[in-house]
């Protein structure tokens, strides 16, 4: 690719990227969120048509008018958001689009063998090939997604963060899969935020900032604060705000308190506390229930025993009202669906959990609404700074401000965040950990979920570490090493 | 591997048959029937006679034929609110066309189905082409139709309703294709409950096992999806709004010929019986999800209480009350059952 520009309304996505991707090697793209990736796998994916630039294929030119003519060319993609169709079955979603047909009649047993075929050479046997989409967890339908991709006689494999939603056993199994594609001569273009991976299976880096190519063909070693100097224009990588000195956080109240809160199948048995001003981090695999112990505090889910408790007060169980207005608040993992109006304006969604606050007689004043929201937003240096922008238009960071900045306007207690960095790119990551430090320096009690062991060991007062929904470990976050967090986390799982 | 995924296995371990069957979208709707079948045999004496079986499906297959096309489209993620006056736009032009410019009823059959087939190609290549929610467009096209239906009519015939066609060549043969009808036993059967059960088979048919069927599930379940991996979603959903079209034509000329003339008027708030049919059914609002089975399981309900509360005795005035509680019941019925099957599943 030589030169690809793409304009939309109001925006250059592309001004200019060159990218060269040769057989057998695993590429990296790398940059930040509105580094232009998308747009590019757009173009190469035949979903997006490049305003100017050329694509040679085979050192031949090509035109790649429509996702049919991609994957005609051999290119698949596997899109970051999920795209699957629910309600069809896992072999329908695999071959939708190129179905195994004579005379439009789908020939069932022949796509089934070809779907589970798949399926077991990539590590899951276990995915039936008959199941509806809509019933698999996250990681399958990813799995399911790459079956998709794999079943085109292939030679470009596009991957928009593929490890996303993937736990770290499932990791090392797409790594395998990735290993034998190129050993096969099909390079893979890969897209991740995470250096380690790219360090694990990369073979050369290009990246990307603002639309533009600033290093291309990078070898894999490259030292990562280099490449994050690319991709920021800054020196450091993200850096975790210093906790308070002498490394024990005073002695404040206890704010928040779990008594053996249970829910079969997923978390049992967990009891905690957290005190004003500490910042506590939740880690364990995906599945480990540390989401649901989020929801349950939350009092989105009703947990089948035990007691959740707000300076000293059980809050009635089941009931997100009761716990919002003793002070919970939550950023959920899924912010764009679960927390955010997309099409309101930033000022709506800061305000919205406070507005009893601008009321009077039934009638809001907007004005005074207006000015609090921006107050707060303007406090968490939320970019553009624009309070009546859409929240849609904003990066993954900057709408996790907004979420943030609601539960600052209604004066939490208790911040529950879970997975608060993911979908944030690393330049806006330091930023967020300083303020959710700052958060706790003001006397909120945190609790944070993270599938990112560094995050919750750079970030946390204290660590608790889940496995199949049992704290199984508890110790300062400080004191503790990445290497025996991980081994904590996957101690059952080393054996199968 | 994790124990938790392997936990995780169990739960995409083959189902069982019962599991199966309880998570089929039209389960909901076949308890309802149940349910609506036992009131009425229990409120109506004459409800379980067997004439009154034929006269129950006769009804269930009016609004049965247009509900099949309906449900596909709402599997496939889109509305026809034009569906209802679509059928006496198919016979009003049937009927004028043979009339005005022909001695042979065919010619004005085939006329109708190119002109029918239009309207349909109309809604699918404006909602394609413009992008508006297909509740416009058709909402459009509905009061277009409505317009046209009673305007031409006027026009051409000066009244309100169209001439009578009964002494035309071929009508008789088309009688018995469009509107013929026959006696097993007691029981009277109309040739239209041959049509709607064939329809319903070819519908099951193209959704389970080609792959414009897996297209219909792609288009309306996640349509962007559908289009990246080289779907033709714009193709499938003209070809939906054509198929209702074409249902429409079948309804219309049924409408002609068993009379030989038809009033303009007729077919409006239809439209909506075809969509309660479908919903009852089990086909989601939203798109995605559905059965071509369970809309005729939706339109059975629809019969047996159209039809019942005439066997009830009830007082007719209150009829559509007396329809809207039960398809309401009947609803919620089935939003409860398809509930209960989730949570055992």
């Amino acid at each position: 690719m030589r030169g690809i520009t793409k304009e939309f309304p109001g925006a250059k996505a592309l001004d200019g990227v060159d990218l060269d991707v040769e057989p057998g090697e695993v590429h990296c793209l790398l940059g930040q969120n509105g580094a232009g990736k998308s747009t590019l796998i757009k173009v190469l994916a035949g979903a997006h048509q490049p305003d100017s630039g050329d694509l040679a294929w085979d050192g031949e030119p090509v035109v790649l008018p429509s996702p049919t003519a991609a994957m005609r060319h051999g290119i698949s993609t596997i899109y970051q958001e999920l795209d699957l169709v629910d309600g069809l079955s896992v072999a329908d979603n695999i071959f939708l689009g190129h179905e195994r047909a004579r005379f439009g009649l789908t020939r069932r047993g022949e796509t089934a063998t070809a779907a589970r075929d798949l399926l077991r050479s990539l590590g899951h046997p276990e995915i039936a090939p008959g199941t509806e989409v809509g019933s698999l967890s996250p990681a399958q339908q990813q799995i399911v997604s790459m079956a998709r991709a794999l079943s085109h006689d292939t030679r470009l494999i596009v991957m928009d963060e593929p490890s996303a939603v993937l736990t770290q056993d499932e990791v090392g199994n797409l790594f395998r899969v990735i290993g034998e594609l190129t050993a096969a001569g099909v390079a893979v273009l890969y897209i991740s935020h995470r250096m380690a991976e790219i360090r694990a299976i990369g073979t050369r880096v290009t990246v990307l900032k603002d639309g533009r190519t600033v290093a291309g063909g990078l070898p894999a070693d490259t030292p990562t604060a280099q490449l994050v100097a690319l991709m920021t224009g800054r020196e450091s990588a993200y850096d975790f705000p210093q906790r308070v000195p002498g490394g024990e956080p005073p002695e404040r109240d206890e704010v928040l308190r779990v008594e053996h809160l249970t829910q079969p199948g997923s978390f049992e048995d967990v009891s905690f506390t957290v005190r004003a001003g500490e910042i506590v981090g939740l880690v364990g695999l995906v599945g480990s229930g540390r989401s649901e112990i989020l929801h349950a505090v939350y009092g989105a889910t009703r947990p089948a025993s035990g007691t959740v408790l707000v300076d000293g007060k059980a809050l009635p169980p089941g009931r997100v009202t009761a716990a919002v207005r003793a002070g919970v608040g939550l950023a959920p993992e899924e912010r764009k669906s679960q927390a955010l109006f997309l099409q309101d304006s930033v000022v709506r969604n800061v305000s919205i959990s406070s507005l009893g606050r601008f009321s009077r007689f039934g009638w809001l004043d907007r004005r005074r609404e207006t000015a609090a929201a921006a107050e707060r937003v303007a406090a968490l240096d939320l970019r553009p700074a624009d309070p009546q922008r859409a929240v849609r238009t904003l990066s993954g960071g900057n709408q996790q401000k907004a979420v943030l900045a609601r539960w600052l306007l209604r004066g939490c207690r208790v911040l529950l965040l879970d997975e608060p960095t993911r979908g944030v790119d690393v330049g806006a990551r330091s930023e967020l950990y300083a303020l959710v430090r700052e958060l706790a320096d003001s006397g909120v009690a945190v609790l944070f979920v993270s599938s990112e062991v560094p995050e919750v060991l750079g970030l946390a007062d204290r660590a608790l570490v889940l496995r199949e929904g049992r704290i199984v470990h508890e110790a300062a976050a400080a004191s503790l090493k990445e290497s025996h967090v991980l081994d904590l986390v996957m101690e059952e799982s080393a054996h199968e | 591997m994790t124990g938790l995924v392997l936990s995780a296995d169990e739960r995409l371990a083959p189902r069982s048959m019962v599991r199966r069957l309880l998570g089929r979208p039209e389960l909901g709707a076949v308890v309802g029937a149940a349910a609506v079948f036992v009131f009425f045999s229990f409120a109506a004496d004459s409800f379980l006679q067997w004439s009154s079986f034929g006269t129950v499906l006769y009804a269930s297959s009016t609004i049965g034929i247009m509900a099949v096309p309906v449900a596909l489209l709402m599997i496939g993620g889109e509305f026809d609110l034009s569906a209802g006056v679509m059928v006496t736009s198919s016979a009003l032009a049937s009927s004028m066309f043979s009339f005005q410019m022909t001695a042979n009823v065919w010619v004005g059959i085939g006329v109708s189905l190119l002109v029918t087939l239009a309207f349909g190609a109309f809604n699918g290549i404006m909602l394609v082409r413009t992008k508006l929610p297909s509740f416009i467009i058709t909402l459009g096209t509905f009061l277009m139709l409505t317009g046209l239906n009673l305007g031409l009519t006027k026009l051409i015939s000066g009244t309100v309703a169209t001439k009578s066609i009964g002494d035309m060549e071929g009508f008789p043969a088309a009688q018995d294709v469009f509107a013929s009808h026959w006696t097993i036993g007691s029981v009277d059967l109309q040739v239209t409950i041959l049509w709607w059960l064939g329809l319903v088979a070819v519908a099951t048919w193209v959704l389970l096992r080609t792959r414009a069927g897996n297209w219909i599930f792609a288009a309306g379940g996640n349509a962007d999806a559908a289009r990246a991996v080289g779907v033709p979603v714009a193709r499938t959903k003209v070809g939906l709004y054509m198929a209702v079209a074409f249902c429409a034509w079948i309804s219309g000329q049924h409408l002609l010929f068993s009379f030989d003339v038809v009033q303009s008027g007729e077919g409006v708030g239809n439209e909506f019986l075809y969509i309660i049919a479908a919903v009852i059914g089990g086909c989601l609002m939203t798109g995605g999800y559905g059965s071509a089975i369970g809309s005729a399981v939706g339109a059975f309900i629809f019969g047996m209480t159209n039809k019942g509360i005439v066997y009830a005795q009830w007082n007719p005035d209150w009829f559509k009350f007396f329809l809207g509680a039960m398809l309401l019941l009947a609803t919620l019925l089935n939003a409860w059952v398809r509930r209960r099957a989730e949570a055992t599943a």
